[in-house]
């Protein structure tokens, strides 16, 4: 029984974690190069438009992930644009993307509700590996393909931020981007493909949404997995394997703001991943394994060259 | 009585439409605005307000209409000064509880205007009010629901425990314990109209709780989609979802807004219906009046793929006697249709699930008792916000 | 001085006033101008769209107090906002803050002992209070454990929207709301004035104003003022001078979240008379009002013509939805269009560009 329990709810927190990982990959790896990018929201709802487009009007649901990549990051670029090349406020314009995405996904979705949509990303079963104890039950029954690609790609966007050079580029930007422009690093160049990739990944969790995990549009579907994802990239300390962790928390602790409701008010479950992301970061603030801040030095600081 | 004021109102009509009184005299289009809470594509409750009044307008060469979307209560009175200012509209219908104090104040600003406001409980002597109630329907696919499960467990995704919402969930029950007494219904909320992945992972926890059959209220089809997936069934709401999902939409309730909106307008043109006497005019239409539709789309009252299982399925009725769940369920409907209706799923003796008497032997909810319902049936489980408990 | 493309930039470290608002006034061109491509590209006449929306905020005494109706809460908790971004405190959370001003405001006017003529002072009282002791988490968090105010302020929010959701279902639902989640009619004496037949509750308004002037004059011309102005251009070089950020941190988010609560008073006292769904009660006034901070460069005194001109920008996407069918959506889109452009166009104030002369 605790046993089924446990196993159904696990497989809802990875079918429900991945657009959070996708788009915390994203944003880690913004933040990383010194940008932060509040407009997650909006980004992960013009892939979501775009997918359902694409998909809805080619047939063809693969492709409408690629769009939406796409489109993810073309919103991604104008953040970038803002904020490195024009070094306007991080905050702000992160803040004008989410309204813009919102905005734009909802004016150009319109002619796209209410419809069903026939090619979807739908889940597969892995033989073998599904006869494994528990894991198998977890992980490869019914599970959805974006699901691995997130999964399979956490590890590689961590090695190669802590173990490549690409990754040491990326971190010195953040970190200290005037040393690395005179050790003769593209400061803004690095920062706008970090950026451009957050915007990619945040736009494929908008098209898991719309043609996979939930196959249909919604105006303001994404609901604020946008600003979740904010708080896990810091809850994640700019690790993506933190992030993996922390996405699957969150999204264990929303399928069970459904499922614990038996016990108690639903009003008060639906406040708990908000208020367990507060005390999750008091907990790393004051708890006894606290470490040095992980977090880039020139977060939030546009790069001016000459300066300092 | 009901019967002579019917009587009464198609005869005006019929005087009406002879001498052609009212706003029809000077060959000038009726103008009616529509004021919505949702977007018109939720696929919920403002679509099918919006395909209510296409409906209207399709069928009145006399009529043209325009909407607003999304009007919240602090906007309301502001949208109704401008479609009475500046578009010139005769007739204003607001369509959530939460515009009826605007639509009120509204309305004494201007008493030339008609108003109709849906779903709330003031009016005045140019504002009426109209509902349609869906709960037989749900009484319907409760009793539909009762027969095909396995598990023995049904699952309600609820949107905000509103009357409305209450009432369904009740009507649902009380069909279910009737074809299925062992059968409980489980109940979860979402505390919110629209919530596309929050109504997914209820629907999910619901089925790792063992449910093998849905209803809901909420405005996308996805708690259908996800019952889809999951080999298990479901019922659509609001509006026609049996294309999202043709293996699991057993049947449905679809709300027909077009009869409510065509007949007040109707009236309102012919000069039966004035900004001086509505005070009393409130519409409460059911499946009689076809303001409440059963079946997963318009031609299909219930999906084929179920039907041999509702007729081998037979229970016991005590005044019907022994009889299968499809003809109890076509019975019913003839009861609920009728001229005089002979049925209501809200016939006591009845119990909450609290114990407590609800209604006496042989007694009929009234319109006021199912419009401020709070308790919960025998049979339901979960969460209930504000249970009363006397 | 630097070069950057084909111009050369020299730095203009205190922009004139002119400067500041001649820049302004071309990134709000261009953002209308852009915006005309989003109503073209939805079959929309840029210049009809243009038209409607500017008749709808001004076109008369009626539109222009549907232009000051919506700018109230904007001003107060825009207003608000400015002094926490001037020490660099990123509150994100005004529009819990603003909710949590509505259920102070509903416990005075239906469940508190204060008796009716002190009504409407007790509610900005306590609706201040409650604003701003929701707002002293994220600024005690922040000041002593370093926790990310984005996060927390964001966070706070959704939990005070699923607050007033328990508040309105349980133990505040309406015994004359025929079961709906919503809490009773305000009485007669919690329920603000209103200028003449329009929806203006005058005294929020005055609230709004006199409070734009007091924190001008605290910023600007008192001790605490220049702590936070040295806290928040350089955080290292005021705690050097023995500056306390923790004391500047809190004084701020209490006077930042008390705006915004008293902002929430307004809106229940002055426009709703009762608690219901959140998502009713404030149609996104904290969100916009972050935009209204930030285009007032972080002036108090001028978020009073911010809010105005965002007032305006509601009034009138109410009237285009109106007037030309335009779904809801069109007021997010000018509004997130205007703010990149003000963003994009700070560089402009700070920097001079001139084309770089031939070596």
């Amino acid at each position: 029984m605790i046993e089924a329990w446990v196993i159904g709810t696990l497989a809802r927190t990875l079918a429900y974690g991945t657009p959070l990982l996708l788009g915390t990959l994203g944003e880690i790896y913004s933040e990383r190069s010194g940008v932060v990018n509040l407009g997650v929201e909006g980004m992960m709802i013009m892939g979501a438009i775009s997918a359902f487009a694409t998909a809805f009007t080619t047939g063809n649901p693969w492709l409408g992930i690629l769009v939406a990549a796409i489109a993810g990051g073309l919103a991604a670029l104008v953040h970038a644009f803002a904020s490195i090349t024009l070094r306007a406020n991080q905050v702000v314009s992160g803040l004008a993307l989410t309204m813009l995405g919102l905005g734009l996904s909802g004016l150009f979705g319109k002619g796209f509700e209410g419809k069903p949509l026939d090619s979807t990303i739908s889940n597969v079963t892995v033989p073998l590996l599904k006869d494994i104890p528990y894991l198998g039950k977890i992980l490869f029954i019914d599970q959805n393909p974006i699901v691995y690609i997130s999964i399979v790609l956490t590890p590689i966007l961590s090695y190669i931020l802590f173990k490549t050079s690409i990754g040491i580029t990326i971190r010195s930007v953040g970190e200290n981007p005037a040393a690395a422009d005179s050790a003769g690093i593209n400061v803004w160049k690095v920062r706008y493909a970090c950026v451009l990739l957050g915007g990619v990944l945040a736009g494929i969790a908008g098209g898991y949404l719309s043609i996979a995990y939930r196959p249909a549009w919604t105006q303001g579907m994404t609901g604020g997995m946008g600003w979740l994802v904010i708080a896990l990239t810091i809850f994640a300390s700019w690790k993506p394997g933190r992030g993996l962790v922390g996405a699957y928390i969150f999204g264990a602790l929303i399928h069970l703001s459904y499922r614990l409701q038996p016990f108690v008010a639903p009003q008060l479950l639906k406040m708990m991943p908000y208020a367990f992301a507060i005390l999750a970061l008091v907990a790393l603030a004051i708890g006894p394994g606290k470490q040095k801040s992980e977090e880039p030095n020139s977060l939030m600081e546009p790069y001016v060259r000459g300066e300092k | 009585m009901k019967r002579f004021i019917v009587f009464t109102l198609v005869l005006l009509v019929g005087l009406g439409f002879m001498f052609n009184v009212g706003l029809a005299a000077d060959g000038d289009k009726l103008k009616a605005g529509f004021i919505y809470v949702g977007p018109v594509g939720d696929y919920g409750y403002s679509q099918g307000h919006d395909e209510g009044r296409k409906y209207a307008e399709e069928i009145f060469p006399w009529l043209e209409t325009f909407y607003v979307e999304n009007v919240f209560p602090p906007d309301v009175e502001s949208t109704i000064d401008k479609f009475v200012r500046n578009k010139d509209a005769d007739v204003v219908f607001t369509t959530s509880y939460g515009h009826m104090d605007p639509t009120i104040k509204a309305a004494k600003k201007y008493p030339d205007t008609v108003f109709f406001h849906c779903s709330g409980f003031k009016r005045a002597p140019n504002v009426g009010t109209y509902f349609s109630g869906l709960y037989q329907t749900y009484y319907l696919t409760g009793l539909m629901a009762g027969a095909l499960t396995e598990t023995d467990k049904l699952g309600y995704v609820g949107a905000f425990p509103t009357p409305e919402v209450k009432r369904h969930i009740n009507a649902f029950a009380i069909g279910l314990k009737e074809a299925n007494p062992d059968a409980t219904l489980l109940v979860r909320w979402l505390n919110a109209w629209v919530d596309p992945s929050g109504a997914k992972e209820a629907t999910e926890a619901l089925i790792e709780e063992g449910v093998d059959g849905f209803a809901f209220t909420e405005d996308t089809p996805t708690v259908l989609q996800t019952a889809q997936e999951n080999g298990a069934f479901s019922f659509s709401h609001y509006n026609p979802m049996y294309r999202f999902a043709e293996d699991a939409a057993v049947s449905g309730q679809i709300s027909n807004w077009g009869v409510i909106y065509a007949d007040i307008l109707y009236k309102v043109y012919y000069g039966v219906y004035t900004s001086e006497n509505l005070e009393n005019v409130d519409y409460w239409w059911l499946m009689k009046e076809d303001s409440a539709v059963l079946g997963a789309k318009r031609d299909m009252m219930i999906n084929p793929e179920y039907v041999d299982q509702l007729k081998s399925t037979t229970i016991t009725d005590p005044l019907l006697g022994e009889l299968s769940v499809y003809d109890l369920i076509m019975k019913r409907r003839e009861q609920m249709k009728a001229d005089r209706v002979t049925f209501d799923p809200f016939i006591g003796p009845m119990k909450d699930r609290q114990d407590i008497q609800r209604l006496k032997d042989g007694e009929w909810a009234s319109h006021d008792e199912l419009w401020t319902i709070q308790w919960a049936y025998e049979n339901v489980k979960g969460p209930w916000p504000d249970e009363p408990t006397e | 001085m630097q070069e950057y493309l084909p111009f050369e930039i020299t730095e203009r470290p205190n922009p004139s006033g002119f400067v500041i608002i001649t820049v302004s006034l071309l990134a709000l061109l261009s953002a209308f101008l852009v915006a005309s491509f989003v109503f073209w590209a939805y079959g929309t006449n840029p210049i009809t769209a243009y038209t409607a929306l500017f008749d709808g905020a001004f076109g008369g005494v009626y539109e222009l107090s549907e232009t000051i109706r919506r700018a109230i809460p904007l001003l107060l908790a825009g207003v608000g906002l400015v002094i926490a971004f001037k020490a660099q405190f990123w509150n994100i959370g005004a529009e819990g803050q603003l909710l949590l001003g509505t259920i102070a405001a509903t416990w005075v006017a239906l469940f508190s002992p204060v008796p009716e003529p002190l009504m409407v002072p007790a509610m900005f009282f306590f609706g201040f209070l409650a604003g701003s002791l929701w707002a002293l988490v994220p600024a005690v968090l922040k000041s002593k454990l370093g926790i990310n105010d984005v996060i927390t302020t964001l966070m706070m929010n959704y939990i005070a929207i699923n607050l007033v959701l328990f508040l309105v279902q349980g133990p505040w639902k309406g015994e004359h709301q025929w079961g709906f989640p919503y809490s009773d009619n305000f009485p007669a004496a919690a329920q603000l004035g209103t200028l003449g037949t329009t929806n203006v509750h005058w005294l929020t308004l005055v609230i709004g104003l006199v409070a734009a002037g007091l924190i001008y004059v605290l910023i600007n011309r008192t001790t605490p003022g220049y702590e936070i102005r040295v806290l928040g251009s350089n955080p290292s070089a005021g705690r050097f001078a023995g500056m306390s950020y923790v004391k500047t941190s809190i004084m701020v988010m209490f006077i930042s979240g008390g705006m915004a609560g008293m902002a929430g008073v307004g809106e229940i006292a002055g426009i709703h008379h009762m608690l219901r769904n959140p998502s009713e009660l404030s149609l996104g006034y904290g969100y916009t009002a972050i935009i209204v901070a930030w285009l007032a460069r972080k002036n108090p005194l001028a978020v009073i013509l911010t809010a105005f001109f965002f007032g305006a920008i509601f009034a009138g996407g109410d009237a285009l939805k109106v007037s030309l069918g335009l779904p809801f959506q069109i007021t997010d889109v000018f509004n997130g269009l205007i703010l990149f452009f003000l963003i994009g166009s700070e560089i402009l104030m700070n920097y001079k560009f001139e084309w770089r002369r031939s070596p």
